[in-house]
């Protein structure tokens, strides 16, 4: 538990990228626990902690998006709550930054599968090494990926 | 939006889930751990009834053969099928394989692609039965031989034999060539996406269109 806690918001962000359904979220995150406790014993230590659990997050996440949707039929953890609970504060004003975060937020949603998780990882600052350990493709492939989601980036918020 | 800017807003973001984002203990607590895998499992499950059915099958004909060596016809159509059924068998062995490599701790491309070649398993049984074509008259010989014991090829006609021979020699070559048409490679083109999509259903066309994908990204 004390490592899930460490590593909260790598789950955490994950969920909310690839799940837009709040109810779905409650799944995909008991999913990604379940797989990150049954794997736990197999876990190879020649790779870092946060390596293995991205690769197990995102496994999970890419399975659970492409699986028939299934909604609105209730499932069974639909009454119960979170595992991650977030504060939200009634009287807080949407800063300019927020307003941005919602926007690159948008745009993660619209990528496919894939690419999706490669932003992400981008994201979180990881190094091309590391990222392409975790998705299983050569450094230069990460390389080249990365530049072009950049400038579809770019792209994208200067029509803003 | 530059790199600095994407990560001021990235910084922001991460300084309020440090502030706000908690574990919900009591929700972890109640987590069932033995619900994990399910979907796979059942697929193995699926796959293992495909392999014994088979293996029945293949000895039933293994069988069927040996008790007509004597009488060419009969042997030869047996064989084909009996050919047919051990392609089909080994597709489904292979599946078993692909399902008992499948470990989410391994980098995702790599068991993206084991997912969605045992969810694209369909095509294996398309790319069988238009392959069938030419020999069709096989099955319907040894059919009718083990069910109701009826010759029919002593009933044929021997010109009816030749030109059947004939015709579906003629076929393989065109055959081969739509069947290797018939691949995830091909999905842009209009009648490949129509016929798998025809033949296959929406679970291996999905399956089939990801590869795709797998594919692109890879380059």
């Amino acid at each position: 538990m004390k490592k899930i806690d460490e590593h909260k918001k790598i789950i955490y962000k994950i969920v909310n990228s690839y799940c837009p359904n709040r109810e779905d979220r409650k799944d995909l995150e008991q999913e990604i626990i379940i797989h990150l406790w049954n794997s736990f014993d197999s876990y190879d230590d020649t790779y870092k902690y946060a390596t293995w659990m991205y690769r197990i997050a995102l496994n999970v996440a890419i399975s659970f998006y492409r699986k028939e949707k299934k909604r609105p039929t209730k499932n069974d953890f639909s009454n119960e709550e979170s595992i991650f609970r977030i504060e939200e504060e009634t009287n807080e004003k949407e800063t300019e930054l927020d307003y941005y975060l919602k926007l690159l937020q948008g745009f993660i949603h619209n990528l496919n599968e894939l690419n999706k998780a490669l932003m992400l990882l981008y994201l979180e600052e990881k190094s091309y090494e590391e990222i392409s350990e975790i998705l299983g493709i050569t450094k230069t492939n990460v390389a080249t990926k990365i530049s072009r989601i950049k400038l579809k980036l770019k792209n994208e918020f200067q029509n803003i | 939006m530059e790199a600095k800017e994407l990560k001021k807003i990235l910084a922001a973001y991460d300084t309020k889930l440090d502030k706000k984002l908690s574990l919900n203990v009591a929700s972890f607590k109640n987590i069932s751990l033995d619900k994990s895998e399910k979907n796979t499992q059942t697929i193995l499950k699926y796959r293992i009834i495909e392999i014994v059915a088979l293996s029945v099958f293949a000895l039933f004909m293994g069988n069927y053969i040996t008790s007509n060596w004597n009488q060419s016809h009969l042997a030869i159509s047996g064989i084909i099928v009996g050919v047919f059924t051990l392609i089909a068998l080994s597709g489904s062995i292979g599946q078993v394989v692909l399902l008992q490599q499948i470990d989410f701790a391994k980098p995702i491309v790599d068991i993206r692609k084991k997912i969605e070649l045992v969810n694209s398993h369909g095509l294996l049984f398309l790319k069988l039965m238009f392959l069938s074509t030419p020999i069709w008259w096989s099955y319907i010989v040894v059919g009718s031989d083990s069910l109701f014991n009826i010759d029919l090829y002593s009933h044929m006609d021997a010109d009816f034999v030749i030109k059947y021979l004939m015709v579906n020699s003629l076929l393989i070559i065109p055959l081969v060539w739509f069947l290797n048409k018939l691949t995830y490679k091909n999905l842009h083109t209009t009648w490949v996406r129509k016929t798998i999509g025809l033949f296959t259903g929406s679970k291996t066309m999905k399956a089939l269109e990801f590869l795709k994908d797998i594919e692109e990204f890879e380059r």
